[in-house]
């Protein structure tokens, strides 16, 4: 079996968005439409003060409640467990955004470019205006990852094969892999570190997983 | 993503950071350019992999903003002044060039220097020596132009760790100093903010430290990105880094047994054994005038080059004999006399300066302090030892690191001495796991550090100070900022007029202190990749001067706040247009040590947009007008596009007499460079460069560590005693006597055996009484920090940077402690007015509780009001509270970036 996650070490990420920018990059998001980012948490009082790089976006959940809740069967949930969206079928109720307990959706009802309302050349070449007024997110890059395998590459492994926000890292903070492989390298991750998800208690099994040696 | 047929993935370079060169490919679709990705054929070459930090993911977004200048244009309102509109107005390349030309030949005609003799023409570049990577040829122009004023700082002396490079090149040829991060277990980083400034190579390296288990304390007022990354935080009061640092020294010297420094490194490898006579001066024997040290394998003096002998570290010693040599003509003859050895010197002065009287002074409490002493002890492995590509070093993986603000202005020297002390103590200088350098810019040759260590007198290494010696010193300055004369330890490289005091320039246009001279505007002046009139100190004097300037040529991405001021701008073509082949590899700024070498080539990614012109054809274009072609063609053969053109067993020189195409230059380029990395055995053209990328070969990592070189020499490091510059400091006191200049008197108190805790943050309130305030008024210290997403980038006008780093708080607002702004009643989002007695800016504020009470903070440089993008931030900068002050300079002509404030609300919430 295949079940494709993310580790995140948080111990190496230093917030620098480089994975923000490659995906937006990689995916042609407009702009404000970051399936990948990394958010600056704070914690304690002065003088006593954490401050923590935390990499988020969608969990592709073993249960997504954004699945649960969409009336038009957009979302589903592949074998592999990446969590999708046909955007054929999604009528862009908001409801999955709501419903998403990571705030890992984006809906953009109007297009508006990197320097306003005109595009550059190479917002033209790219703009997918299927995206407009539907719900959007992170795919986990599946479409590298499954011509990748076509290619017979190993997603997490090869780079043409992986997600973008882990190939551009700066900090090897991300690695993707299939959990479902005791031998895989996030597997192996796993196994030699202390992890969390987040929000774990609503028992949604996201899956991305972060390292961290102190307690969560 | 399957690449279609019609694209391709065209492999470059980023250089937009001091921290760079590193390596990408960008997908490029139908001829637009579509996506960066790392250069995974980089992996396991480029210490980071291949990959770019999130600086070159903007770089696609600056080839097709739509507010670029895409025409030479020319100025036709001849008011200068913010209010002013320039009315640029597009010209074509022909009047561009004839108009500049023209000013240039009036220059020649006139002479190159002016009635000052200063130079007519001047040139000012940013981002750290990075616009080098982008200028093609244009050094070679100005190397066959003749003298070229370069003291027109745009950030240097105040937004660099000038003291590092200063005294780091001095003491062991670090101009910049970083851990052996790769073997390091245990740092102190005083300020330094290196996963924001250290690039790829830095965020990588680092974070595979801490997986490995090396911890870091960091020592700064507010928990920056690095602090964030760190194990501890210690919340130091601003500029007192200097008393928590000496009070590490006194910890190890007065609280720890001896035999646990590495005393054989402290006896064999540094001056400490050196004997130091009454007056304060080494002693020395009287026939040979070499500095004595006491054997006690004989038990008498000796010369410190005695074969065979083993110095005393520590005691005071009977001589029969000796003399002292001080400054100038000054020479003292001693019978006999007592010499104590510079170590016991060194201990003796330490004593006053505990941990518990540092923590009156920093505010960290003792305690924290010893246990970090004792973490650092504890860390050096003394006596250990590792073997690296078969040979055997000392293992010392401990580092101590300083930022900027920390590392320039008052008090960055001492922590300079005291970070470089406290490896010294363990034997961590220079080797394995320990703090080294990475590269120098003011000895020679430049591009190898070690070939530089070169033995000077004394056993020392030699540094080719400005003279300071009545037959010597350069008593007219022959640059704006006096650097010659004011500096003795900037050199006279091709760096050390832009090392500063670069606001020296500015200030000394309408008000040069007395008996100096008033600095001129030059008759032409350059400027490229760099903004000063808004990322300098004081940048609305800095305006000023601009708007003064008679006729000043802007290479030109977008309008901006200083090519406002501009006669002239021309479109260069961008980091994704223009071609240029450079260095990578070997040991370069920051982090970027590889264990290769070799050449990376940047080249057009996608046609250039508009008019703009590659770099090389524009400074062939000068050189042709000017009349300089040979010269210029010469320059280049010789070096000046990065590389010699011919060697040993090749030779790809280009006719001297024509004008050579931008291509035609870069394809010798690459061939000299596949010749130079296969000792002449291949010759790959600009055809294969530009399939490829980049080529590397074999760079021992033994080249990182100097102190191996310093044996093989017998040279020992100049510390903890510094005699030399004592002599030189002096000198120099007594050259500026006879002038009369007064002005610079504390400055030459730097000048001092052993470095003492001068009060260094009494100084900035010592400064607000002299120019009328009071320091109760500006209760607060704003200081900055380096922002991973703009650093040295020039890219405030590129909106994907602004996007993702509103992610990281502090980009957008002021940061202020939680506590300290309820006490002023101010909540989350007020707008607010800072205030310093240079002038005051406004913002909204942002609390947090990582930092200091008494300290706000300032991300990066914003407050532009041009620049378009980023005219739109509403963000307040330091830079126009920061005062241009002789006060606030330093002995090495740098100043800290922070200042007084006060704050005041001036709105509510959004």
């Amino acid at each position: 079996m295949t079940k494709w996650a993310i580790v995140a070490d948080l111990r190496r990420c230093t917030g620098c968005q480089t994975c923000t920018a490659a995906c937006r990059h990689a995916n042609a998001t407009l702009p404000g439409v970051q399936y990948r980012k990394v958010l600056d948490v704070e914690v304690g009082s002065y003088p006593e003060v954490q401050r923590v790089f935390v990499p988020v976006g969608c969990m592709h959940c073993d249960e997504p409640p954004c699945r649960d809740v969409c009336p038009t069967t957009a979302t589903k949930k592949r074998a592999d467990g990446i969590v999708t969206i046909d955007y054929d079928l999604c009528i862009g109720c908001g409801y999955c955004i709501v419903a998403c307990p990571y705030q890992a959706r984006y809906k953009v009802s109007k297009a508006e470019f990197a320097f306003g309302h005109n595009p550059t050349s190479s917002e033209t070449q790219r703009y997918d205006k299927r995206l407009l007024g539907v719900a959007q997110k992170c795919t986990f890059c599946s479409d590298r990852v499954d011509e990748g395998l076509a290619q017979g590459l190993t997603p997490g492994v090869d780079p043409r094969a992986t997600p973008a926000c882990v190939n551009a890292c700066i900090a090897d903070a991300l690695y993707f892999g299939n959990t479902d492989d005791a031998g895989s390298n996030v597997s192996q991750l796993l196994d030699g570190n202390k992890s969390f998800r987040m929000h774990e208690e609503l028992g949604t099994g996201p899956n991305i997983h972060y390292l961290w040696d102190e307690e969560s | 993503m399957t690449v279609p047929p019609s694209d391709k993935r065209i492999p470059t370079y980023c250089y937009q950071c001091v921290a760079g060169p590193d390596l990408l490919t960008v997908k490029v679709s139908d001829g637009v350019a579509t996506e960066v990705e790392p250069n995974f054929a980089a992996a396991g070459i480029h210490p980071g992999d291949g990959k770019v930090c999130v600086k070159a993911f903007g770089l696609i977004q600056k080839v097709y903003s739509p507010y670029r200048v895409l025409t030479p244009m020319k100025r036709t309102n001849p008011n200068k002044g913010k209010g002013e509109d320039p009315g640029f107005v597009p010209i074509s390349w022909d009047e561009a060039m004839s108009t500049i030309a023209e000013k240039l030949a009036e220059v020649r005609v006139k002479g190159l220097t002016d009635e000052s003799g200063f130079p007519r023409v001047a040139a000012s570049f940013g981002g750290a020596g990075t616009p080098t990577q982008y200028m093609g040829t244009l050094p070679a122009f100005l190397s066959a132009w003749g003298p070229i004023d370069f003291s027109f700082g745009s950030g240097q002396g105040v937004k660099c760790t000038h003291s590092e490079h200063l005294y780091g090149e001095f003491w062991h040829r670090g101009y910049v100093v970083t851990p052996d991060t790769p073997r390091t277990n245990f740092i102190i980083s005083c300020g330094s903010n290196i996963e924001a400034s250290g690039g790829v190579c830095g965020v990588h390296r680092h974070a595979e430290a801490r997986v490995r288990g090396t911890k870091r304390v960091q020592v700064e007022p507010h928990l920056s990105i690095t602090g964030a990354c760190s194990a501890e935080w210690l919340p130091i009061k601003p500029k007192t880094d200097a008393a928590f640092l000496f009070s590490l020294i006194a910890t190890l010297l007065h609280e720890v047994p001896r035999q646990r420094l590495d005393l054989p490194f402290l006896r064999d490898r540094t001056s400490s054994p050196y004997l130091v006579g009454p007056q304060g001066y080494y002693l020395r024997d009287a026939d040979t005038a070499k500095v004595l040290m006491w054997d006690t394998v004989s038990g008498r003096a000796v010369p410190h080059d005695m074969p065979g002998a083993v110095p005393a570290l520590e005691g005071t010693f009977p001589i029969d004999g000796a003399i002292e040599l001080g400054a100038d003509d000054e020479r003292w003859e001693h019978g006999r006399v007592e010499g104590v050895t510079a170590f016991t010197k060194l201990v003796e002065h330490m004593r006053e300066f505990s941990a518990d009287w540092a923590e009156g002074v920093c505010d960290i409490p003792a305690k924290r302090i010893r246990n970090v002493a004792s973490e650092y002890l504890e860390a050096a492995c003394v006596g250990q030892s590792i073997e690296i590509e078969g040979k055997t070093l000392p293992y010392r993986p401990v580092a101590v690191t300083l930022g900027k603000t920390v590392n320039n202005g008052w008090g960055g020297a001492e922590c300079c001495w005291a970070r470089t002390m406290l490896a010294v103590l363990v034997g961590a200088l220079e080797v394995p796991g320990g703090t080294i350098g990475t590269t120098i810019r003011i000895n020679k040759p430049s591009g190898n550090r070690l070939e530089s260590v070169v033995p000077g007198p004394d056993g020392l290494m030699a540094y080719p100070f400005n003279p300071t010696d009545r037959e010597n010193w350069v008593k007219d300055p022959n640059m704006r900022n006096a650097y010659r004369t004011l500096v003795p330890l900037v050199g006279n490289s091709s760096w050390s007029p832009a090392l500063g005091p670069t606001h020296f320039a500015f200030m000394f246009l309408d008000d040069p202190p007395e008996h100096m001279p008033r600095g001129t505007f030059p008759d032409v002046l350059f400027v490229y990749r760099t903004n000063p009139v808004l990322s300098f100190w004081d940048v609305d004097k800095v305006g000023g001067a601009f708007a003064r300037f008679p006729f000043s040529v802007c290479f030109a991405y977008t309008y901006d706040e200083t090519n406002h001021y501009a006669d002239i701008l021309l479109p260069d073509r961008t980091d994704l247009e223009g071609l240029q082949l450079i260095r990578v590899g070997g040991t370069k700024f920051q982090e970027v040590y590889w264990d290769s070498t070799g050449f990376a080539l940047r080249q057009p990614v996608v046609a250039a947009r508009g008019e703009a012109r590659d770099f090389t054809d524009i400074a062939t274009e000068l050189a042709a007008r000017t009349g300089l072609l040979e010269k210029y063609n010469a320059a280049i053969n010789r070096g000046a596009a990065g590389l010699p053109f011919s060697g040993k067993n090749y030779d790809f020189r280009l006719p001297v007499d024509r004008q050579n195409s931008v291509e035609e230059i870069w394809d010798a380029a690459c061939r000299a460079a596949s010749a130079e990395l296969t000792e002449g055995r291949e010759s790959q053209g600009l055809d294969w460069w530009q399939e490829h990328g980049f080529r590397t070969k074999p760079f021992s990592v033994l080249n990182w560590f100097l102190t191996p070189t310093m044996e093989a020499k017998g040279l020992r490091y100049e510390l903890p005693y510094q005699e030399r510059l004592t002599r030189i400091g002096r000198q120099l006191a007594n050259r500026l006597k006879e002038q009369g200049i007064t002005w610079w008197d504390r400055q030459l108190e730097e000048y001092r055996p052993l470095p003492h805790w001068g009060d260094f943050p009494k100084i900035w309130e010592q400064q607000l009484i002299e120019v009328g305030g009071k320091p109760e008024d500006f209760p607060f210290w704003v200081v900055t920090s380096r922002s991973m997403q703009y650093a040295w980038g020039s890219n405030a006008h590129i909106p994907l940077m602004r996007e993702v780093a509103g992610n990281i708080k502090g980009h957008d607002a002021v940061v202020m402690n939680r506590q300290a702004a309820e006490k002023l009643g101010l909540e989350d989002g007020d707008r607010i007015e800072v205030r310093s007695m240079v002038n005051k800016t406004t913002g909204r504020v942002l609390l947090r509780e990582g930092i200091r009470p008494d300290t706000i903070l300032m991300t990066a440089q914003f407050d532009h009001w041009v620049t378009p993008v980023a005219k739109e931030f509403d963000v307040a900068s330091m830079n126009k509270l920061t005062a241009m002050s002789i006060t606030l300079t330093d002995a090495t002509g740098s100043a800290a970036d922070l200042a007084r404030v006060a704050i005041r609300k001036i709105g509510g919430r959004r």
